[in-house]
């Protein structure tokens, strides 16, 4: 069998395999520590969801993710706690942060590269201001308490089990439809944008429009994990929109794998899971675990600094590779065997 | 208002504004040689601060030692880093290289709380004593070493760069690093002088400004982006662009304060991003299209 034939069947597998465990695992695991971790470890697949579309397809990078977050957080939070259904209080927390998206994206039309990554950065920061000075609507460094759980008509999701599948079901959601962008013609004019936006715009493709729609949907994708996150702790306060948060997510993108919205994921999962590794792992010494959360920061620079060293395409292109060379020794063990 | 509190308050652009000259002259050097904005920039800065508190309080040097100890330690890192993380990929795109650094600025930050705590670490100033009353105003000690810093440095660099065959060299870098490589001109060397140059001038602003503000492990990010604002306000040329972006920037900082000063942090990011979408080859160039 031809190695992309193989790696089609190997990723249906794995996408399989993960679906029932997470399905699963409320069911299976009695600790409810777990099902909390597992739940940011969703909010945090949404926002890199949307940042890999943005800057590990188009190239387009983002230091002020945290911004959209914080905008579709405090939007449903403030409507929510102004008796508004939950359902449209989303809807106007993910509006909101597309706008937020549309604002930034459109003069950053002309500036690339360093230029970009400041001004993301810096239009970060301004929204963080913002957030804490803002003290009627935000609640300024207080934060915003008292956000209630998300609730669908009668239907609350209030439990840690509901919770947890509201998070994981619109999770499921977001990566069907990124996956179905990053396969089609619009994913194809993402990448042809992170290549050359010159010779993508020579191939008649609209970039104006194309980067303006990824900006907005990414920024979207931010502002619905934040709405989420705000409805599921029930509390939002500045400290959580910071550029450290921005530059946690960018690590996530880049040790995944540009270009690869599974690696992207993949990566999500294991820097979140970091921190807590002693509730995913029990039997691990006391010590080590302080010392891996101690040091959490310094071991995300040094991946992000390792893997744009040793592992440009990240953890996705290194699970390619591995398995075209798999592929290549079964062909070649088989007598007559379909080369790659 | 009266004339002696606008006077204060220009003295405090002026001093400020120094401080964010000296790290756009650091941002300004790195791009020169590389094309590449080095985001830990404002990590020497705080490492500055950091190792000359070190040398002073753990190993009691004077702090006419502890200070130029700390800025040659902190021009060693950023050599070191040059020579690690960025050579290796040099000629990756620039997003790669941005992420390196973006990478070396949470180490840096990072490995200091592990080294030098968590707390806020102050350090004397370097001549003790009460501020002088100029026309009205009083200018601290402190601020007259850190504008000395400033004139010593662009004095310096413009013979490095009008006199000297180093500064020659940069400048050919600067034009075409490709076309400077094949005239002879060890590249290499120079990019890496430029990131030790560039890292002992953050550091000297950052020791230079420790005694007036104390020094913290997460004081980097906030402080790159101001050095980064007026490095685009000057237009990532000429280092005296850099120092005039640096001094305008603390002077527009110091304007809003009448009116709000909470308004005074988000200043240089409204200036950073008014330049970057009005007007991204800085105030002082005219812009060049890019061909394919």
């Amino acid at each position: 069998m031809s190695a992309p034939g193989k790696r089609n069947i190997l990723a249906a597998v794995a996408i399989a395999i993960c679906a029932v465990a997470i399905v699963a695992l409320p069911f299976v695991v009695a600790d409810r520590y777990i099902l909390r971790i597992l739940t940011v470890v969703g909010i945090n697949v949404i926002m890199v969801a949307g940042l890999s579309l943005l800057f590990g397809y188009a190239g387009q990078i983002s230091l002020g993710q945290a911004a959209f977050y914080g905008l579709g957080a405090y939007t449903s939070g403030y409507l929510a706690k102004a008796g508004v259904p939950w359902l449209v209080a989303l809807v106007g927390g993910v509006g909101v942060a597309a706008l937020g998206g549309l604002l930034i994206a459109l003069p950053s039309l002309r500036l690339k590269g360093h230029y970009l990554a400041m001004a993301t950065l810096g239009f970060g920061e301004i929204m963080l201001f913002f957030f804490t000075e803002t003290e009627s609507i935000t609640g300024g460094s207080n934060g915003l308490r008292g956000i209630p759980p998300a609730s669908i008509g009668p239907l609350e999701f209030a439990t840690p089990v509901a919770k947890y599948f509201l998070v994981w079901a619109v999770v499921a959601i977001v990566l069907l439809l990124a996956a179905n962008v990053v396969r089609h013609r619009p994913g194809r004019a993402l990448r042809a944008i992170h290549g050359s936006e010159m010779g993508a715009q020579a191939c008649g493709i609209d970039t104006v429009r194309v980067k303006i729609q990824v900006f907005v949907i990414s920024a979207g994708l931010g502002g619905l994990a934040g709405v989420l996150y705000g409805h599921y702790v029930g509390f939002v306060s500045p400290s959580t929109f910071t550029l450290h948060y921005s530059l946690i997510l960018v690590t996530m993108v880049a040790l995944g794998g540009m270009g690869s919205l599974g690696g992207a994921v993949a990566g999500t999962v294991l820097l979140t899971l970091l921190p807590f590794i002693d509730a995913i792992i029990p039997g691990l010494p006391r010590t080590t675990v302080a010392v891996l959360q101690d040091w959490t920061n310094d071991i995300y620079g040094l991946v992000l600094i390792l893997v744009m060293l040793f592992m440009p395409r990240g953890l996705a292109g290194w699970a390619r590779s591995l398995v075209a060379r798999l592929a290549e020794r079964g062909s070649a063990r088989v007598p007559g065997g379909e080369r790659a | 208002m009266e004339t002696s509190e606008l006077l204060q308050l220009v003295i405090a652009g002026l001093k400020n504004g120094s401080i964010y000259a000296l790290l756009a002259l650091g941002f300004t050097i790195v791009y020169a040689a590389t094309n590449v904005i080095n985001f830990a920039q404002g990590e020497f800065y705080m490492l500055g601060g950091m190792f000359a508190v070190f040398a002073f309080t753990r190993f009691g040097l004077p702090l006419v030692l502890a200070v130029p100890v700390a800025v040659l330690v902190v021009a060693g890192i950023g050599v070191l880093f040059e020579r690690l993380a960025i050579r290796p990929r040099k000629d990756a795109e620039p997003m790669a290289l941005i992420i390196i650094t973006v990478g070396g600025s949470l180490v840096f930050a990072s490995l200091a709380r592990h080294a030098f705590g968590s707390d806020a670490l102050p350090l004397p100033e370097f001549t003790p004593g009460p501020s002088i009353p100029f026309a009205g105003a009083a200018i601290e000690r402190q601020a007259l070493w850190i504008w000395g810093i400033v004139l010593v440095t662009v004095a310096g660099l413009t013979f490095l760069y009008g006199k000297t065959r180093l500064g020659r060299a940069m400048r050919a870098c600067m034009q075409n690093r490709e076309a400077a490589r094949l005239m002879g001109i060890d590249t290499a060397r120079v990019v890496m002088i430029s990131f030790g140059l560039a890292a002992a001038l953050g550091a000297l602003a950052g020791v230079a400004v420790t005694p007036l503000t104390s020094t913290r492990f997460d004081i980097g990010a906030g402080i790159a982006v101001k050095g980064f604002a007026a490095a685009i306000l000057g237009g990532l040329g000429s280092p005296l662009a850099a120092v005039a972006g640096g001094l305008l920037l603390g002077l527009i900082e110091q304007a809003v304060i009448p009116f709000s000063s909470a308004l005074k942090d988000v200043v240089a990011l409204a200036v950073l991003l008014a330049v970057l979408f009005l007007r991204p080859q800085g105030l002082f160039r005219r812009s060049r299209r890019e061909k394919v």
